[in-house]
């Protein structure tokens, strides 16, 4: 066994995700706690610690918004604090929960995500414009698009991938999103539709990226005394694993996520997988853009370099294939609020291993899931790895 | 059609807010040193770590991989290849640009690393990965030390 406890999931919530919410961050960050305090069947008062994830501070516009948010997050009074890996947030703050209490430190968790990106106006995409180099990058006028649209060439020129192979991705994410009650953007379109859509960047059109969203997702964690106690059907982490590939994305292998391979080695050792395509039932894998979700597949090694365009042709993704990757939708279909949208993914593990995915629920008894996340300067992974 | 339903924050009973923050950068100790080649000599360098033996483009202060200040400068030339390019129809705000442009990322052989910059006097139709392309300077006067000292690059003769 890995640290001193073992941990497990006893209760998931989220709000909806959309392009604009009402609801201040502190508020989301409420709703999903509280969400999920009452799945767990426990008050704030019985929650120990308390890890909260949020991204950039420009797109709230609080500048420090881990200690802002800290209400909503069921902080009050109690050992907190802000993990920010960008879009890896999401998985890693639980990552960073399931050392709250696999170190014998405490005894419950609450793990909570947020993201307010509206308040950006009038568009969040510029917030972005600041996280590159000061010096090498942003004089050229960097953008997120166009530095995407560098690996996305690259990817689909090293394996001859064609466009309407990717575009499998963002038709399935979206369409299985119809099924999910928080989601922003489902639908059920064609892969024709992404290949007419607006050319942002060649080889970047509309329909491949996930949007800009409002929302809270949140997790509650406990040691093993104390889930036995709430609940019959506790859902266990057995696998956490982050990596940072280097800081130069010019200095990495573009085509291949090795970042997403060393995060998913340490998850897999530890999990005692050997196997992946064949061990894990159901992944979550982060897909803000719909070539991410093949690139991703390959990095946790759930495909080979350059087949899962094949595995997606082949319906094996699809939510009754046999490997389903994102069965809630992703966050091509249900919306990118980056660090909720990464918690959102643990979410839905959990709920899937529990057989309480609803109308997403994917086929047979699912054991074992995997939810990842990828961030700061696209070079960051995050996996975790739940069994039932 | 997935298109999304667009809801102006405006509409929402609000408070408008700023975060105004204005920053100057120092180039740092290597990055002073690789742009004072660029502006004076028109050269773009790279610094070969002892310990792995690999040069690192844009020259840096130390080797990320075995921690080793990086003290021997290399001049690399100034052709490289492309290694991936995009071609961007929107700019920084999300607004169309009047004339795509291409950004590149492009590698010098035996090298780590390599410079993201734009291409130029290519067509479209000429674009491809692995195309071989050369540096265009700024006349030597109006070079201020800075990565836009080079205006582009171009295929390589």
């Amino acid at each position: 066994m890995f640290g001193k406890k073992r941990v497990a999931v006893i209760g998931a919530g989220m709000t909806l995700f959309r392009r604009t919410l009402k609801e201040t961050g502190k508020e989301l960050a409420w709703e999903a706690s509280k969400m999920a305090l009452d799945q767990a069947g426990l008050e704030l008062k019985d929650i120990d610690s308390v890890v909260m994830g949020t991204a950039p501070d420009a797109f709230d516009g609080v500048h420090m918004k881990g200690e802002y948010l800290a209400d909503g997050s069921g902080a009050y009074r109690k050992p907190y604090s802000r993990v920010f890996v960008g879009g890896g947030t999401g998985v890693f703050a639980v990552d960073a929960g399931w050392w709250h209490i696999a170190s014998g430190q405490f005894d419950t968790c609450l793990v909570v995500a947020e993201e307010k990106m509206s308040s950006c106006y009038p568009h969040p995409a510029y917030a972005f414009t600041t996280i590159f180099d000061p010096i090498y990058a942003r004089p050229l006028g960097v953008t997120l698009i166009w530095i995407f649209a560098l690996e996305m060439h690259r990817y689909m020129h090293v394996h001859g991938i064609k466009k309407e192979e990717i575009a499998l991705v963002s038709v399935k994410n979206k369409g299985n999103a119809l099924d999910h009650p928080c989601a922003q953007l489902a639908a059920k379109i064609t892969v024709e539709d992404v290949l007419n859509s607006e050319v942002l960047c060649y080889p970047v059109q509309r329909l491949d990226i996930s949007p800009t969203s409002d929302g809270a997702a949140a997790l509650v964690l406990a040691s093993e005394d104390v889930a036995k106690k709430v609940t019959d059907n506790p859902v266990w982490i057995d696998g956490v694993g982050w990596s940072i590939d280097s800081t130069y994305w010019t200095n990495r292998d573009l085509y291949y996520p090795r970042y997403v391979q060393s995060a998913a080695q340490m998850a897999y050792k530890m999990a005692g997988i050997k196997n992946p395509p064949k061990e894990i039932d159901v992944a979550e894998v982060y897909d803000p853009f719909d070539y991410k979700e093949l690139h991703h597949m390959e990095g946790l090694m759930l495909a080979r370099k350059g087949q899962a365009p094949k595995l997606t042709a082949d319906g094996v993704t699809q939510r009754d294939g046999d490997l389903p990757i994102n069965p809630s939708g992703g966050l091509l279909g249900v919306g990118n609020p980056i660090a909720a949208a990464g918690t959102m993914k643990c979410c839905e593990i959990f709920w899937q291993l529990r057989g309480e995915a609803g109308k997403r629920q994917v086929k047979g008894d699912p054991r074992t899931g995997l939810a990842q996340a990828w961030g700061d300067l696209m070079q960051y992974g995050s996996v975790v790895i739940m069994r039932s | 059609m997935a298109t999304e339903k667009i809801l102006d924050v405006r509409r929402m009973t609000h408070w408008p807010g700023h975060m105004e923050a204005d920053y100057i950068y120092t180039l740092g100790i290597a990055g002073e040193r690789f742009f004072r080649e660029i502006k004076e000599n028109g050269r773009i360098s790279g610094a070969k770590c002892k310990q792995c033996g690999q040069i690192f483009v844009p020259a840096r202060l130390y080797c990320e991989k075995c921690f080793d200040k990086l003290t021997e400068w290399v001049d690399i030339g100034t052709k490289g290849r492309v290694y991936t390019f995009t071609v961007a129809y929107v700019d920084i705000k999300g607004e169309k640009l009047e004339e795509p442009i291409i950004y590149a990322l492009i590698k010098f052989d035996g090298t780590v690393g390599g410079l993201v910059h734009k291409l130029g006097e290519v067509a479209l139709c000429d674009l491809r990965v692995g195309l071989p392309v050369e540096a265009v300077f700024k006349p030597q006067p109006d070079r201020t030390a800075n990565i836009n000292d080079i205006k582009y690059f171009k295929p390589a003769k």
